[in-house]
C-alpha cells in the first residue's frame, strides 16, 4: 500500500528525494560491480559500465521507439473503443451478458505467450500479429472495468437523469461516461504497462522494427549495454506516457474533491 | 364541502389516478406485494399537492410511477391526457423532479448542473445561458455557478437542484421528500422559495414528505397515504384557518396512526 506521501507524489507527478537517494546508490553499486567483475571472474559484458551503457543509449534509433510508441497508443486506442463498446451492449443487455460473460473470463485467463503463438500461427502480417496481441489483452480489461464502473453508477444519478428523458446518446454521453470515466483512466493505467510489456514481447519474437525487435538484437550480440538502454528508453517511455496520463486525470477529474 | 372530497371528474383535471395498483415480486421469496392498492386521485391543473404517509407506504413507488420509471400493474396514470410510462417521450421538458437528496453530477458546476435538462432538450446555449443563471440568481446562486457540488452547502446543493427543475418552468413538478434532509431554517426557507416559484411558473405540484408542518405549509390539498397507498383523507387546506392548524396536524397523525381515516377531518372545524 502507498504511503500518503507516495501518493501524493504520484498524484503531483512530483519526484521524491528518497526515490532519487535510491536510484542513485543504485547506480553506484552497479558501476562497482562494473569494475570490479573482472576481478570476481564475471565476463565484462555482463556488467557493462555507464560509459558503455551510454554509448548505446547514443546509438538509440528514435524510428523504433516511435514505431512501438505508435503501436502500443493504436492498440489500446481500438481495445478501449472496442472494450467499452461491448461493454455498452453487455450492460443494455443482460442476455448478451450471459453469454459474453464467461468468454471474457476465458480471454482473460489465457497468457500472453499463447496469444503471441496464436498470432504467429494464425496471421502473416506482422503489425496485425502484434495489434491482434495487444487487443486481445488490453481489452478484456477495459470490458471488464467499463462494465463494472457502469454497474457502479448510482442508481439515484440514474433516477434523475431519466426522469428529464434524454435520448440513448444523451444518457450515455451525459451521465455514463461521466461516471465511469474515473475508472476508465484507471484502466488505462493498468494497460498502459501492460501493453508496453506485451508489445515487447510480441516485438521480440516476430517483429523487425521496434524496441522489441531492437532487444532482440542486442541479445544476439550479447550485449547488455544495449539491453540496458533499450529497457531504459522502455521505462522512461512508460513513465512518460503515465505522466501525461496524470495530468488529463487531474485536469478532467478537477470536480473530485 | 367535504374535506375528504378530491377533485371532482367535471372539474379541469391536470393528473388523473384511476384504480392504480402496483404489485412487486420479491426476487428472494418469490411473494407478491402490493405497494400500491387501486389509487383513485384528481389533481387540478396548478394546484399543490402534499401526500404524506408513513414510511413504506408506497409514497415513493407513486412518485417512480408519476415520473414514468415504473409501470402501473393495473389502472392508469394520466398527465394532461398522457400516461408518463407509454408516452415517456411526451413529457420531456414537461415535467421536473426535485428529490430527496439533490442528485446533482459531480463532475458538472451549478450551473452546468442548473442547465442539464435544457440541454439535453436542445435548447439553444445561449437561452440555456439566460434561463440557468437566471433561476441561479433566483436562488442566490449566482456568485456559486462555477462552483462544483462538492464545494456546497446541503442547502445550496438543493437550491441547484430546485434551480434545475425550474429552468423547464414545467407544467407538472414532482418533489419527493425534498426537503427532508435540510436543517429546520434552510427547510422552511427553501420551502417557501418552492412554494412561490411553482406558483410562478403555474406548475402544478406534487410535493411527497412525511413532515407534516411541511404538507400544512406547501399543500393546496394534503392527500394521506395508509398501508398500500390506500387514500385515507383528501384534506383542502383552505378550509382551515391558520389558528386550527394545531388540530390538523393531530387529526392527520391519528389517520395515520390508526390507518384509518381521523373522524376530526370528515369537516373542517
Amino acid at each position: 500500500m502507498l504511503s500518503d506521501q507516495a501518493h501524493a507524489n504520484e498524484l503531483t507527478g512530483r519526484f521524491p528525494r528518497q526515490a532519487f537517494v535510491s536510484i542513485v546508490i543504485f547506480c553506484v553499486l552497479w558501476e562497482i560491480m562494473s569494475r570490479l567483475s573482472p576481478s570476481l571472474g564475471i565476463p565484462p559484458f555482463a556488467i557493462p559500465s555507464f560509459v558503455r551503457i551510454g554509448e548505446s543509449l547514443m546509438k538509440i534509433t528514435p524510428l523504433d521507439v516511435i514505431v512501438t510508441l505508435a503501436r502500443v497508443i493504436g492498440a489500446l486506442v481500438l481495445s478501449f473503443v472496442g472494450g467499452v463498446v461491448i461493454a455498452m451492449g453487455m450492460y443494455r443487455s443482460p442476455s448478451l451478458e450471459n453469454y459474453l460473460h464467461p468468454l471474457v473470463r476465458i480471454l482473460m485467463a489465457v497468457p500472453v505467450v499463447s496469444w503471441i503463438l496464436f498470432a504467429v500461427l494464425w496471421f502473416r502480417g506482422v503489425e496485425f500479429r502484434i495489434a491482434f496481441v495487444l487487443i486481445a489483452v488490453c481489452g478484456p480489461v477495459f470490458l471488464v472495468d467499463a462494465l463494472d464502473a457502469m454497474r457502479g453508477v448510482s442508481k439515484d444519478l440514474r433516477g434523475m437523469m431519466r426522469s428529464f428523458r434524454p435520448t440513448a446518446f444523451q444518457y450515455f454521453t451525459k451521465l455514463m461516461f461521466p461516471a465511469i470515466l474515473p475508472s476508465l483512466i484507471t484502466s488505462w493505467k493498468i494497460n498502459l504497462s501492460l501493453a508496453i510489456r506485451v508489445v515487447t514481447i510480441a516485438e521480440l519474437v516476430g517483429a523487425v522494427t521496434g524496441i522489441g525487435h531492437q532487444l532482440a538484437v542486442a541479445q544476439e550480440l550479447f550485449s547488455v549495454a544495449d539491453v540496458f538502454a533499450w529497457t531504459l528508453v522502455l521505462v522512461v517511455l512508460l513513465f512518460l506516457l503515465e505522466a501525461l496520463l496524470v495530468r488529463f486525470e487531474a485536469r478532467v477529474l478537477r470536480w473530485r474533491a | 364541502m367535504n374535506a375528504t372530497m378530491s377533485t371532482t371528474k367535471s372539474e379541469p383535471t391536470a393528473i388523473e389516478v384511476e384504480n392504480l395498483r402496483k404489485v412487486f415480486r420479491q426476487a428472494t421469496t418469490g411473494q407478491s406485494v402490493v405497494a400500491i392498492d387501486r389509487l383513485s386521485l384528481h389533481i387540478a391543473p396548478r394546484e399543490v399537492v402534499a401526500i404524506v404517509g408513513q414510511t413504506g407506504c408506497g409514497k415513493s413507488t407513486f412518485f417512480d410511477m408519476m415520473i414514468g420509471l415504473e409501470q402501473p400493474s393495473e389502472g392508469a396514470i394520466r398527465i394532461n391526457g398522457k400516461t408518463p410510462y407509454a408516452d415517456f417521450d411526451a413529457f420531456r421538458g414537461k415535467m421536473a423532479t426535485v428529490f430527496q437528496q439533490d442528485r446533482l453530477l459531480p463532475w458538472r458546476t451549478s450551473y452546468d448542473n442548473a442547465r442539464l435538462p435544457l440541454e439535453l432538450m436542445g435548447v439553444d446555449e445561449k437561452i440555456q445561458r439566460e434561463r440557468a443563471m437566471h433561476w441561479l440568481k433566483r436562488l442566490g446562486l449566482e456568485n456559486f455557478a462555477n462552483a462544483y457540488p462538492h464545494e456546497l452547502s446541503g442547502g445550496m446543493r438543493q437550491r441547484v437542484a430546485i434551480a434545475r427543475a425550474f429552468v423547464l418552468q414545467p407544467d407538472i413538478l414532482l418533489a419527493d421528500e425534498a426537503f427532508g434532509h435540510l436543517d429546520e431554517v434552510t427547510a422552511a426557507e427553501l420551502r417557501s422559495t418552492f412554494l412561490a416559484l411553482a406558483r410562478e411558473c403555474g406548475s402544478t405540484a406534487i410535493l411527497i414528505t412525511h413532515q407534516l408542518e411541511e404538507a400544512i405549509a406547501v399543500g393546496d390539498r394534503i392527500v394521506v397515504f395508509g398501508k398500500s397507498a390506500k387514500l385515507l383523507a383528501d384534506i383542502h387546506v383552505a378550509q382551515w384557518k391558520p389558528e386550527d392548524y394545531g388540530l390538523l396536524r393531530e387529526a392527520i397523525q391519528a389517520t395515520l396512526q390508526s390507518n384509518s381515516p381521523d373522524a376530526r377531518l370528515i369537516r373542517a372545524p
